[in-house]
């Protein structure tokens, strides 16, 4: 993989650099410039970072990591930089900084923002490693696997180049289970159900290897009575992997698929299901890539089922999940997505022991699979190491179970599971929903 | 007339301002990005954390496990800012009475050993000098420096302001206006998604 880099640098033309520099000059506004100078470099970040924590090295602080990118910036667009370059750490864009910089953004980093919350400050730091990546990708160096699940988006409709034959066979198969599950042969999924409430979207990972994750999904919407439907055509895959490469026209171009199937379809409401970077990308990146607000509202799956909670469409037996629980805050469902409530609220209704991890919510460790680390391949080792630090939170609770309410992080925490011998079972929020759902029909089927 | 030792300070502190306003003044030109995406919680309100809450020991970790050099960081601030007001009264002429000079000399001597450790700090970890430049030893020295000359006073001490003073647009000293300016965009970023407060968006 390292070949591969240096193959791809030593290609690199002048023209190619002096295009991702203005890639990069033209991704900055005023915000990130006045980033850029405020870093003091007190280095008081370094333990924030899962990474540093894992591996404590210096190109593995945060500031460090910063400073590459700040680095380039005084070098080119200050006076002081350009004047005085050694005296205030400038250095010019070159081969040795594009490799810092790969290095930096894709290899050491998983754009939790846990450094942003812990730096003294106050930097953003994810928006300035976006700025970063966007210039990388100008110049192909995004790593080719993680691109490769942006193109599948781009030309399939979903990550995972599932065919529309095949997405709708298992969501046919998915309905058959439902209605086993339940006892009730009008439990349903409806596809393509025109002027349904709800358009509910779902992670492609969950067609291919978590049918049980949609069918929990598909069981809570049933017990709650509500209408809702997915589609059959582009608009049902969530996820955008262009969040990660920063190519925001390639966003854009996700992101439409669900704002279309929502025109297409009629629906008033788009649901998002368990996924953090899904969730970020349709509810704040996506009116922003689009360039426009959404004439509808964007809610998660969680705040759904919180609501049909609290409002009692939906009622629990808690005793139903006995086994001591945690949760997992996805980084970019709560650090960046402002979600951190419904899904403690939801679970402390359904299960009998929920025991928190130390840190939490706003302050919880990133898994370490955000950023599309899952899918940069060549990064799966440091992947491992950083994530941990999240096995170690686990373990400390003791708990059986580990709730996540995101698929991405659910890859990630079952190689963890591995990897480190937790021995806990991972699932998403809505199949401990799922499994706590109390109905007269669910009374009959199981009694 | 003043002094030439006065107008000096003055004339850098004239230069100080104008290269901070210029440089804020130059990043605002960059643009700002219109936001499209439906707020969930107070932007304002998130700033107000941002400044309070958001900077204590009980929201940060970093704080609560460094606490010895968050205090020496308050502590130095707390003297360059007492430094900073001493200088003015001298410019203008005016002595302090004996009972704000006491609390001024303690900020000052605390800032100074607070400087001190810290600049030591940096010199002696070998993650954070790697990650140093010549600037932070530069703007820790002339900092520290003029807290500590402050307390005597005198030609020397304000020597020591104007060289603090013509470097503070040409270092990272420049963070005297872009941690506000940062500190206030974090608290907006975050508080129109409903992260700061926590809780604030979906709290019930």
């Amino acid at each position: 993989m390292a070949v591969d880099l240096e193959l791809k640098l030593a290609a690199l033309t002048e023209a190619t650099l002096a295009k991702g520099l203005a890639v990069f000059r033209q991704h900055l506004q005023g915000a990130e410039v006045s980033y850029l100078n405020a870093c003091v470099r007190c280095g008081l970040c370094a333990d924030s970072c899962h990474y540093h924590r894992a591996e404590p090295e210096l190109e593995n602080v945060p500031a460090r990591k910063l400073d590459h990118i700040a680095a380039v910036f005084r070098a080119h667009c200050t006076p002081a930089g350009r004047m005085l370059p050694g005296l205030v750490g400038a250095k010019r864009w070159d081969r040795d900084m594009v490799r810092a910089w790969v290095d930096a953004v894709f290899g050491r980093c998983s754009l939790c923002g846990r450094c942003s919350i812990n730096c003294t400050i106050g930097i953003p730091m994810p928006s300035l490693f976006r700025a970063a990546r966007r210039a990388l990708g100008a110049m192909g160096l995004v790593p080719d696997d993680l691109q490769a699940t942006v193109e599948n988006s781009l030309q399939h409709g979903n990550n995972m180049a599932i065919e529309r034959e095949e997405w709708v066979e298992t969501l046919e198969w998915i309905e058959e289970e439902l209605q086993a599950e339940t006892g009730d042969p009008g439990a349903r999924i409806p596809i393509d159900q025109q002027g349904a409430r709800c358009l509910f979207t779902v992670n492609p990972r969950e067609a291919k290897f978590f049918p049980l994750s949609l069918q929990a999904s598909a069981k809570v919407f049933w017990a709650a009575g509500e209408d809702w439907t997915l589609a059959s055509d582009a608009g049902w895959d969530l996820t955008n992997y262009a969040l990660f490469t920063c190519e925001d026209d390639q966003a854009a171009a996700i992101v439409k698929n669900l704002t279309d199937a929502m025109t297409r379809l009629g629906c008033q409401v788009l649901v998002i299901g368990e996924c953090g970077h899904g969730y970020q990308s349709a509810r704040w990146m996506g009116p922003e890539w689009l360039k426009q607000a959404f004439p509808f509202p964007v809610v998660s799956i969680l705040e759904l089922m919180d609501e049909y909670l609290e409002e009692g469409r939906i009622h629990v037996d808690p005793t139903r999940n006995p086994h001591p629980v945690t949760l997992h805050d996805p980084c970019n469902l709560v650090r960046h997505g402002g979600i951190s409530e419904p899904q403690r609220r939801v679970l402390r209704r359904s299960v009998s022991n929920l025991v928190e991890m130390a840190p939490k919510g706003l302050e919880n460790y990133c898994c370490g699979g955000g950023g599309g680390q899952l899918a940069m391949g060549q990064y799966r080792h440091r992947r491992l190491k950083a994530g941990g630090i999240k096995a170690n939170q686990i373990r400390a609770t003791g708990a059986r179970i580990v709730a996540a309410p995101c698929h991405n992080c659910i890859d990630q925490l079952g190689e963890l599971n591995k990897e480190y011998q937790l021995k806990v079972q991972i699932k998403t929020v809505a199949e401990l929903v799922a499994a706590a759902l109390v109905t007269p029909l669910l009374a009959e089927v199981q009694p | 007339m003043p002094s030439p030792l006065v107008f000096g300070v003055l004339a850098s502190a004239a230069w100080a301002v104008t290269g901070l306003a210029l440089l804020r003044i130059e990043a605002s030109a960059y643009g700002r990005r219109a936001l499209h995406a439906a707020p969930a919680g107070d932007p304002a309100a998130g700033v107000r954390y941002a400044f309070t809450g958001a900077m204590r020991p009980g929201a940060k970790e970093s704080v609560r496990e460094h606490l010895h050099s968050y205090v020496a960081g308050l502590a130095y601030h707390a003297g360059i800012f007492a430094a900073l007001g001493l200088l003015v009264c001298t410019l203008v002429g005016w002595s302090p009475p004996g009972l704000v000079r006491m609390p001024v000399q303690a900020f000052l001597g605390l800032g100074a050993l607070s400087g001190s450790s810290l600049l030591l700090k940096r010199l002696l970890q070998p993650e954070l000098r790697g990650l140093s430049h010549p600037d932070d030893f530069v703007s820790n020295l002339l900092a520290t420096v003029f807290v500590a000359l402050a307390q005597i006073g005198g030609t020397v001490w304000l020597l020591s302001a104007m060289a603090l003073l013509i470097y503070v647009p040409l270092g990272k000293l420049r963070h005297s206006v872009f941690f506000f300016v940062a500190r206030k965009n974090l608290g907006a970023f975050f508080g129109r998604r409903g992260v700061f407060p926590p809780g604030g968006a979906h709290g019930r």
